[in-house]
């Protein structure tokens, strides 16, 4: 059997002239003393032909135009470079006209100084002269502590971890497109996140690219917990450092992807997305797994805390602000109809 | 910024390096190099247009967005294509039960003229004539739908070895294994190609 196996091989790169030349007179020798070894060369070379003869499709009309509007989409949605370079500029010039301002003040207080000094020592050389019961006025320089600020409070408040970018994706399958469709589009509006429709070749199929915050992405996840155990199926994929590979999650629950998505760096985000596919996988070959459904549908859903406000501070609105401006998580939705 | 005419000839180092600087006739120009090859291979493996084309336009959007994290170690060639398959196996996973769906389709197009035509030429004795498979659109549905029925893995190995035409080593390269696995992997995706082509014959 092994040797069977170890002649198809030889066969196979003698078909694909992936032999040396040495290698390549040997297997000529052995099809001409051999008449199964020469048939078996005739049928795998019949696979390849058969294969290979097979039209060539060329990529549908206007395939260049989709995927320069999709990355124009995906540019606008995530902060284009235009106007990263228009901020810095706008940032540039305001650093540049603080300085200008700084360093006159300097100026001015330079020579306030100088003539302060001449005048000074000329008339004021007895104890300053002050009416009875009157204290002598003095200077009051108070060099206070400096306090800190509202935005040192943020800074210390908000951890100062680099954000972990990632792409990921959920698929959603259903019986009711519209209804669904209609409910993650409300969602994805009501969180206030970045969204757009890649148009789908397919009419049964809606798809939402979004680009958000972790806490934003957590806060959709809520809303569509209370409509998730009405999707038929539910697949969440997280791409790894390989571009284009991904993990996936199949029958995950949205505390599931909360969790996964939380997670500091993309090494840990991967291994709990592995963890949750094994996990999930398992679940899936128990035979209760259809009861434990059933019994999910008639409990109440606890939907995920959303992040809330604890104070009116501006620190906390800050925090949000920059929250927004992050947007470390490009998911693409996928709502397919049954 | 170069023409597109004088980009036609451009080794794909620099137009990889163009596009990385923001050169957006670069970029048109890897796609359009490349576009067809991919998403012909992709359809092969995936055997759903709509899907094919998808994927193809993901694949593109994930090129030119990871461009800069490209560090050149293998060719760009073998690079896009390695997210183009990442991204269609990520895909077959998926959609199991929709590629099921789409092979019952097929199965009600094979027609016995095809099967006819498999057989003479899985049997002919002489050596076999590539025009005539091409000739029968029938036969090439035939061949689709074995080659439906293999394992993702072995499909596309078949896929980027006959269809693509890509060498062993592009393929260790795409699909991230040693060259030895590509050796045995395609023999047993050939052998049990064999299998299905004559159980369709049954």
């Amino acid at each position: 059997m092994k040797e069977k196996e170890n002649i198809d091989e030889l066969l196979n790169s003698f078909i694909d002239d992936e032999l040396t030349e040495r290698q390549q007179t040997e297997v000529q020798r052995l099809v001409a003393h051999n008449e199964q070894v020469a048939q078996r060369l005739k049928e795998l070379k019949k696979c390849k032909i058969l294969v290979s003869s097979l039209p060539f499709e060329e990529a549908p009309v206007g395939m260049l135009e989709d995927i320069k509007t999709s990355l124009e989409r995906r540019t606008s949605l995530s902060g284009s470079p235009e106007h990263f370079d228009r901020r810095i500029g706008a940032r540039h010039l305001l650093l540049r006209r603080i300085v200008s301002a700084a360093a006159m003040i300097a100026l001015v207080a330079v020579l306030a100084a100088v003539i302060y000094s001449i005048v000074a020592t000329e008339t004021v050389t007895k104890e300053p002269i002050v009416a009875y019961g009157q204290k002598p006025a003095m200077l009051d320089v108070k060099v206070e502590k400096p306090q800190p600020t509202l935005a040192t409070v943020a800074d210390k408040s908000v951890p100062q971890t680099t954000p972990v970018e990632f792409d990921c994706r959920l698929e959603l399958t259903t019986n009711n497109l519209f209804a669904a469709d209609a409910v993650v589009s409300r969602a994805i509006e009501d969180n206030g996140i970045s969204a757009y429709n890649i148009p789908a070749k397919k009419t049964d199929k809606r798809i939402y690219a979004v680009s958000c915050s972790r806490q934003k992405l957590a806060s959709l996840l809520a809303d569509l917990k209370i409509v998730w155990g009405r999707f038929n199926s539910a697949v969440f994929s997280i791409e790894t450092e390989q571009e284009g590979e991904y993990i996936t999650v199949d029958a995950v629950a949205t505390e599931q992807i909360a969790e996964i998505v939380k997670q500091d760096s993309l090494e840990a985000t991967i291994q709990m997305a592995k963890d949750f596919a094994v996990l999930n996988r398992l679940e899936g070959l128990l035979p209760h797994r259809e009861l434990a459904l059933l019994e999910d549908e008639s409990t109440t859903p606890t939907a995920i805390p959303k992040p809330r406000l604890t104070s009116s501070q501006k620190t906390i609105k800050k925090a949000d602000a920059q929250i927004e401006d992050e947007k470390n998580v490009h998911l693409t939705i996928v709502v397919t109809g049954n | 910024m170069q023409s597109k005419t004088s980009m036609a000839n451009i080794d794909d180092t620099v137009l990889v390096e163009l596009c990385r600087e923001g050169d957006s006739a670069a970029m048109e120009r890897l796609i359009v190099k490349y576009q067809n090859r991919i998403y012909n291979t992709i359809l092969k493996i995936c055997a759903n247009v709509d899907d094919a084309a998808e994927l193809t336009q993901e694949t593109f959007v994930k090129v030119i967005e990871s461009i800069d994290k490209f560090e050149g170690r293998s060719s760009f060639y073998t690079w896009a294509f390695r997210i183009a398959v990442n991204l269609t196996l990520n895909y077959c996973k998926r959609n199991v039960r929709l590629t099921f769906k789409s092979l019952d389709a097929q199965n009600n197009g094979s027609n016995k003229q095809a099967k006819k035509a498999l057989k003479e030429f899985l049997t002919d004795a002489r050596s076999p004539n590539p025009e005539r498979v091409l000739q029968e659109k029938e036969l090439g549905e035939l061949v689709l739908k074995a080659l439906m029925k293999l394992d993702d893995d072995h499909r596309t190995i078949i896929v980027l070895r006959d269809v693509e035409g890509m060498n062993y080593a592009h393929i260790a390269q795409v699909l991230n294994i040693e060259l030895g696995t590509v050796k045995s992997r395609l023999s047993r995706a050939r052998s049990s190609l064999r299998e299905f082509l004559e159980a369709v014959l049954q």
